[in-house]
């Protein structure tokens, strides 16, 4: 008889609740809350409750395999790996490194995507790293160095629990990060006022204090318009402008136009709404704004998260505790999976590609020489393998095949492709195109860390052995990099990788395995004595002044037409995650939201003559799927919802690969698209 | 601790909370191991954990830290059948006044103490006093206001000692609609009524909802009405539940084991 209670940290969004996998005779038989942690309280959702549900689920992959006439064949390690390295070498030759991409995984751990980064710049020669943080805030961090110096929270999650006011844009907090709702909750129950603009009516939304439904793509457009009603009423912070920023003047100029009674015709946001909220955000002391997806999965991603920090930065509200912008990243490790490099311009901790000393750094470090120019983003690398360009990918544990805008084009890139290898703990819809399949070990499985969305670096512990013959990525990546003959891959521990990372990685230079063991740090974390940092920019910014930066509204990508009447706008729900290859997998959580949908205002239904229920086909230029309507009225009217959960009827197949031009992020949130009964 | 387990009470297991990496951890060892720096301020609600592990330890007396509630849910178990009551060691721990305190709790000394000093009961739930003092649509209002704040997390559920069906009626479609949320009120009534001749008051509900629903309030006025209507008061392995009959006055059998 053999019973543990594994303190680990949850997979899911990245909140970074720590709580105990229960381990019975090595099966997962339960999750418990651990009481102790500063971030979960003893608390979880519902996904947490169920994160042993999936893990040891009989279609985990087990063994490696070979394409071959078109069926996948089960093979050794040595075959599949003896394969991959063929075809990496040959299409090298013949093509040069930078035909190769890498995808590094926002589901891994940091150490495993610092070894990811580390074999396609030193092992394959390329810059061509990039992961799934390019669909979700690759505008936060083009947009927030620019603007303060660091693309992180500035603020940490307890912070929320003392916010007197909270300004919560573009993200579900209560589906997507649950227990950093919970937070905004227990802060309404205090008193807060809590100010959420969202074109859908949300779990939260409907409790809050002000509730604000823009048009979907119009966003700066109320942001500016608030900046002008706090310039007008004399409510700018301006102490911390004159002393902390620059550029305010240009910001003025921009702003000035943006009257209430303009913003509303191009928002639909009714002008006493505004004035009350900019009021409200800018009177209060302790006031935080948290944004996600809403802000960020635009074509002009970048400016709209510089329109956030100009309206954090006019009223002061940064630098000091229960305030400040805080982006909610939405996976486990995508803040740690930007931290490590897995970015096609930057080294880890932030160190771009072309700036010299910091390539002659890695440069010595790793003992190769390294690229010198930025790689292709995961955007584009799909666009130059439908050009012919990128003719080889590594994919570590993304699903592509249904997170990814406009997946009929990029099915056909894909196909495009004279090599895919895919590393993945389920046969995903990726896997299915995949030349060579290697079997990955889950969270559960497996040593190394997570950062959380406010910066924490957490453990994962071992709970069980992976399935068959899986292995940790992190493992699959050294033998990769050695297998290419290349040095540097010899690591015998996950603690080990991060030695080496932390003494490249200024911010993470305090951190070891050892330290995170017993307490929660947040980087920055300089040295081995320092205790981790909980607010950003408290005296200066990151970049010294914060710079505001003057931008304007543009219209979407695509806007609605005569043959596209709707905006169509996607995102999460509750229950289920991402693409679903775990969450799918969880009986509890499927049971709950077991089929695709589409969200639709009454009044479009009634004109349509549609009922709840009713099937119906949604199409845009891009492809059409067919899903049951959920006629409600927490949607504004023009728009619908669909949630990009379910492959059988991919909201991806609709959304529009628009790309803003510094972010590279798809416009994933604007669309225009047709409803007709099925 | 493992002198009062193993060496006088002949207990082959332990259950127990204590330090690990920094936290506080629950934890099942097994005689002769090192029981660690041993906690009993955090109150994890170990007879749930020992319900999950309990068919995995098949030989062997099961020692547990239990508070008074936990010997109470306990006893809702071996009446049940779900638990051996001879492979049961029970090590009674007298709540701190602050956990006396912070569950209101009005029976907090457990039958035999081994840890901790007894302390007095709690005199009243103050949520309670003021909620029965309200007009019926104020009473509404507030408890719909709470469960406004429901993300059905189910974890009052999932933490609950005396929660123990094979099939959950929340998860039953007929009873609660998937998807929504918040779950409407009857989703809390159904659980609340549920539980109304089991639950133990450990409170393990209200500590674990992330909304800070209540919920141990909403039990307290359930149990009164239970005691005031039938007289009964759960958690005494001797009585049976008078909802546990047949309407020609016997007691049920084999027809349900878990109501």
């Amino acid at each position: 008889m053999s019973v543990k209670h594994v303190l680990t940290t949850c997979p899911y969004c990245g909140t970074g609740c720590n709580f105990f996998l229960q381990v019975a005779d090595g099966r997962l038989v339960g999750v418990v809350p651990c009481k102790t942690d500063e971030i979960s309280l003893g608390r979880l959702c519902i996904k947490g409750y169920n994160a042993h549900a999936f893990v040891q689920h009989p279609d985990r992959l087990k063994h490696p395999m070979i394409r071959e006439g078109g069926q996948l064949r089960r093979v050794t390690w040595e075959q599949a790996m003896d394969r991959i390295v063929k075809e990496i070498t040959r299409i090298r030759d013949k093509y040069g490194p930078d035909s190769i991409a890498v995808l590094a995984s926002a589901k891994c751990t940091n150490e495993e995507n610092y070894l990811f980064q580390k074999l396609a710049r030193a092992a394959i020669g390329t810059n061509n790293v990039d992961h799934c943080a390019r669909l979700c805030h690759a505008s936060t961090v083009s947009g927030l160095l620019f603007s303060f110096g660091s693309g992180a929270m500035t603020n940490t999650i307890p912070e929320f629990d003392n916010a007197e006011c909270i300004l919560i844009t573009g993200s579900n907090t209560l589906e997507a990060h649950p227990m950093i709702g919970a937070r905004m909750l227990r802060a309404l129950d205090k008193g807060a006022k809590i100010i959420v603009v969202d074109p859908r009516e949300t779990p939260l939304s409907r409790i809050s204090h002000l509730s604000l439904h823009q048009r979907p793509g119009t966003d700066i457009s109320w942001i500016n318009g608030m900046i002008k009603i706090i310039i007008d009423e004399g409510l700018v912070n301006e102490e911390f402008v004159k002393q902390r920023t620059t550029a305010f003047d240009e910001l003025k100029e921009v702003v000035k136009d943006y009257t209430a009674e303009k913003v509303q015709a191009t928002t639909g946001i009714p002008k006493e709404k505004l004035v009350e909220a900019a009021r409200l955000y800018a009177r209060t002391d302790k006031a935080m704004i948290a944004y996600a997806m809403g802000i960020t999965q635009h074509s002009n991603g970048t400016n709209l998260v510089k329109a956030m920090a100009n309206l954090a930065m006019v009223t002061g509200h940064i630098g000091r505790e229960s305030t400040g912008l805080n982006p909610l990243r939405g996976q486990c490790n995508v803040q740690g999976a930007c931290d490590a490099g897995g970015l096609p311009n930057l080294f880890p901790g932030y160190q771009r590609v072309d700036d010299p000393e910091s390539k002659a750094k890695f440069e010595k470090a790793w003992g190769k020489q390294l690229p010198g120019s930025p790689g292709l983003t995961l955007t584009c690398a799909m666009k130059e393998a439908m050009a012919g360009k990128v003719k080889a990918m590594i994919i570590f544990g993304e699903n592509v095949m249904i997170s990814d805008p406009d997946l009929g084009h990029l099915e056909e890139a894909i196909e495009e492709l004279e090599f895919l290898a895919v590393a993945d703990i389920f046969p995903s819809e990726t896997v299915q195109k995949a030349n060579v399949v290697l079997p990955a070990a889950c969270y559960a499985e497996k040593e190394g860390t997570f950062t959380s969305t406010d910066r924490a670096i957490r453990l994962l512990r071992k709970a069980v052995d992976p399935p068959g013959e899986a292995r940790p990525d992190w493992v699959i990546a050294c033998d990769m990099g050695k297998r290419l003959g290349s040095s540097g891959f010899d690591f015998s521990s996950p603690a080990e990788v991060m030695d080496e990372m932390a003494s490249l990685t200024p911010q993470y230079a305090g951190i070891d395995f050892g330290r995170i063991d017993k307490q929660v740090l947040r980087w920055p974390c300089p040295t081995k004595e320092h205790q981790g940092t909980k607010i950003l920019h408290t005296q200066k910014f990151t970049k010294g002044l914060g710079v505001f930066a003057p931008v304007h509204h543009a219209p979407p990508m695509e806007e609605p037409s005569e043959d596209y009447p709707f905006i169509l706008t996607t995102g999460r729900n509750l229950f289920q995650y991402h693409t679903g290859t775990m969450t799918r997998r969880s009986p509890k959580l499927e049971r709950e939201a077991p089929e695709p949908y589409v969200e639709i205002n009454k009044s479009d239904a009634k004109r349509l003559g549609i009922k709840d229920g009713e099937r119906v086909a949604v199409s845009s230029k891009r492809g059409s799927i067919t899903l049951k309507a959920r006629v409600t009225d927490r949607i504004i009217l023009g728009s619908i919802f669909i949630p990009f959960h379910y492959a059988e009827a991919a909201a991806n197949r609709l959304t529009n690969a628009a790309l803003d031009p510094i972010a590279h992020i798809p416009e994933l949130k604007v669309c225009a698209a047709k409803v007709a009964k099925a | 601790m493992a002198k009062i387990a193993f060496d006088e009470r002949g207990a082959d297991h332990l259950l127990l909370m204590r330090e690990e990496h920094g936290n506080v951890a629950p934890a099942l060892i097994s005689k002769g191991e090192d029981v660690g720096d041993v906690r009993l301020d955090v109150p994890y609600q170990l007879i749930t954990i020992l319900e999950t592990v309990y068919s995995w330890v098949p030989k062997g007396k099961i020692a547990v830290i239990t508070r008074r509630c936990d010997e109470k849910a306990l006893a809702e178990l071996t009446k049940r059948g779900y638990v051996d009551e001879k492979r049961m060691v029970n090590i009674g721990l007298a709540c701190s006044k602050e956990q006396v305190a912070m569950c209101r709790c009005s029976d907090p000394v457990p039958s035999k103490v081994d840890l901790g000093e007894p302390n007095k009961p709690a005199p009243i739930d103050e949520l309670s006093e003021k909620l029965a003092r309200m007009t019926p649509d104020e009473r509404l209002q507030f408890w719909v206001k709470q469960f406004r704040k429901c993300n059905k997390c189910f974890a009052c559920t999932h933490n609950c000692p005396v929660c123990f069906c094979d099939d959950c009626v929340l998860e039953e479609r007929t009873f609660v609609a998937e998807q929504s949320i918040p779950p409407g009120l009857s989703f809390h009534m159904i659980r609340s009524y549920h539980l109304i001749d089991k639950c133990i008051e450990c409170g393990e509900c209200e500590r674990s909802c992330p909304a800070e629903i209540p919920l141990l309030t909403l039990r307290k006025m359930l149990a009164r009405d239970m005691k005031k209507a039938y007289g009964f008061v759960p958690g005494d392995p001797k009585t049976v539940s008078p909802l546990n009959t047949t309407l020609e006055g016997e007691q049920m059998e084999e027809e349900c084991d878990e109501c």
